[in-house]
């Protein structure tokens, strides 16, 4: 078929590998929940859940800072059996939880991933685009499916035949409407000044400007409560409040069917990161060094970046060893125990930090691709290609969980909101901010740029 | 051809989703088929090179005013109108009226030259901000007849809000807003 004939077969390969993209949501929840519970301990003072462990010969008890805890968990949300009370309505019941985390699923296809690919593959030049859809309306798309994902937890709510359910399911549609209003006009004013809604535009306008952040930062703080209140976390977790309404809207589910209602929010909370990264933060772009810059000298870059891996592998170090020292000093009875634990880690750690060195070594004397300019546009091998794809990546994770933390932080900082506290903060004071944010960047960008 | 099987599997869906939200006894679940078929209307929309109304499609019916039908819907618990006949005297005109409809639209399409090319671009963002805002020659400068029609929105909503206060106005309602 022409359709397979159109690409080179390189161009498939990376286009189909771009579809594992979806699951960096799912994967994220394993980084979130770790950090929820241990991060919920840093901030109240405490230890967190630490105490499960896998035991293997010879280094004993491992417990990996307390993620074994979140297998446990994971294990027996899993095998727990699927219970659903009498009276509920069986269909919308076992539906409903599968809406947010079906969605969680199409969310990433607009995310750009990297900067879009550029290189010289059989004598032609091939430009791969870094998100999966590369579509004229990214940010929309993003809404609209921000928007239905409310949908599981209204039908839970009325499926499940509970008062309880019933109003956090009122508040939750109530909440979502609210808060998608503020979200998408606090957006308009960086819209306006891209004049793009498609996320590789605007992550390109932010490299070769000034970061949104910086253009815009009322609206990044307007952006940034209302989809804390879509996600439905603290301080605006009003859908679940639990002294009012037991549990909200999944009161009467259990096992599996609650854990993908509390995937789905976290999931959320990564896609809501990674957007907040991409239109606010310069997305994958790496500050201070443009794209063509960095693919001039790709070595260089990867050597840096490995160097920063490194040295990150060295901090973990440090903080073992400062345990390991304060831990001989005490009496504790299991400190042996726990010695033999950390000795693992340090191992590892060191088996990382070396070789980050030796591939950053590597990188600075081996891995310098030739680049040519082909009509003003920079078009490298496919190893820059894949190279500055790779470092893309991970800046763009940086950023986003960074912003996983930030809701974290609110989320154990902040007291819960009452219910018309939530919808005053929505409709008068956002809405207003974010309105009279557009106006006076809309005049602004009028008198400046004159577009 | 792969636009083709993409029409057909989206074309199903709109008019099955179209049909149940008919044969449905429950509001809700007639609200969630008429969910599922605008989606499914999104999908074309994209299909035939309006990716733009197909989003907003989502955006607003979709995810907005579908959420404040199964809102008001929830609250005024529908479950009593599960009782209602599916057909009554009304139905006797309804009924030949749509069929009527339909076969006029059909004869319309069919009659029509349709010639379909699924690669050009009809509703992208740039073409619709064009339409709205090109007031130069030729350019049709839509925007102020859109602002117009809001403008007749609000004008509904305030009567909306008048009506309502109307009944909040009566005795009873007064009563309890003093007892606050």
């Amino acid at each position: 078929m022409d359709i397979i004939e159109s690409k080179t077969w390189i161009e498939w390969v990376i286009t189909i590998a771009k579809f594992a993209f979806c699951f960096v949501p799912v994967l994220y929840i394993l980084l979130l929940i770790p950090m929820e519970r241990r991060g919920a301990g840093f901030m109240q003072d405490r230890q967190g859940p630490n105490r499960s462990y896998i035991k293997i010969p010879y280094f004993g008890k491992i417990r990996l800072f307390g993620y074994v805890q979140n297998m446990c968990d994971g294990t027996k949300l899993f095998f727990k059996e699927q219970f659903a009370p009498s009276g509920v309505n069986k269909i919308l019941f076992r539906v409903a939880p599968a809406i947010p985390f079906a969605i969680v699923f199409l969310s990433p296809c607009v995310i750009p991933w990297f900067g879009p690919m550029v290189f010289e593959w059989g004598g032609q030049t091939v430009r791969i685009a870094g998100s999966i859809v590369d579509s004229d309306v990214g940010v929309l798309l993003l809404f609209g499916f921000s928007s239905l994902s409310a949908f599981g937890a209204v039908l839970a709510g009325w499926a499940s035949k509970s008062k309880y359910s019933f109003l956090g399911a009122l508040r939750t549609s109530a909440m979502t409407i609210s808060y998608e209003v503020c979200l998408g006009l606090s957006l308009m004013g960086l819209l306006l000044l891209v004049g793009s809604f498609n996320l590789t535009d605007i992550v390109y306008w932010q490299e070769h400007h000034v970061w949104g952040i910086v253009a815009q930062p009322v609206a990044f703080f307007c952006f940034l409560i209302a989809s804390i209140a879509e996600t439905g976390r603290a301080p605006f977790d009003v859908a679940e409040g639990e002294p009012e309404l037991v549990a909200g809207y999944h009161t009467e589910y259990g096992a599996m069917q609650f854990g993908l209602f509390y995937m789905g929010e976290y999931s959320h909370i990564c896609i809501n990161s990674f957007l907040i990264a991409t239109l606010f933060l310069g997305g994958y772009s790496v500050p201070f060094v443009t794209t063509e810059t960095m693919q001039a000298h790709m070595g260089g870059s990867l050597a840096v970046l490995c160097g920063i891996l490194a040295f990150l592998g060295l901090a973990f170090l440090h903080m073992i060893y400062r345990y390991s020292r304060k831990l001989k000093a005490t009496t504790l009875s299991n400190r042996f125990e726990i010695l033999r634990e950390y000795s693992l880690y340090k191992i590892v750690a060191w088996v990382a930090v070396a070789v980050f060195v030796i591939l950053g070594v590597a990188a600075w004397f081996f891995y310098n691709p030739a680049n040519f300019v082909v009509n003003g546009v920079a078009v490298g091998s496919l190893a820059t290609a894949i190279g500055t794809a790779l470092i893309h990546l991970l800046v763009l994770v940086v950023k986003s969980v960074f912003f996983c933390w930030v809701w974290i932080w609110v989320r154990w900082t902040l007291p819960r909101f009452r219910y018309d506290h939530v919808m005053h903060l929505g409709w008068k004071i956002i809405l207003n901010i974010a309105l009279i944010n557009l106006v006076v960047t809309a005049v602004i960008a009028k008198l400046v740029g004159g577009n | 051809m792969l636009a083709l099987i993409y029409f057909i599997i989206l074309a199903v869906i709109a008019l099955g989703a179209a049909v149940c939200v008919f044969l449905s006894r429950h509001p809700l679940y007639g609200a969630l088929s008429l969910v599922t078929s605008m989606v499914a209307l999104a999908g074309i929309y994209g299909l035939v090179g309006s990716p733009f109304l197909g989003v907003i499609q989502i955006m607003v019916y979709a995810g907005a005013i579908m959420m404040l039908v199964t809102f008001v819907i929830m609250v005024l618990n529908g479950a009593r109108d599960s009782k209602t006949p599916m057909f009554d005297k009304v139905s006797l005109f309804v009924l030949p009226a749509v069929l009527l409809l339909a076969g006029v639209v059909g004869f319309a399409f069919v009659r029509a030259p349709l010639a379909f090319d699924a690669t050009a671009l009809r509703g992208s963002v740039s073409l619709t901000s064009e339409t709205l805002f090109n007031m130069a020659q030729g350019g049709p400068g839509y925007f102020l007849l859109f602002e117009v029609l809001g403008l007749l929105l609000l004008s509904a909503m305030v009567a909306a809000v008048l009506l309502a206060k109307k009944r909040l106005g009566t005795v009873e309602s007064e009563n309890t807003e003093e007892s606050h």
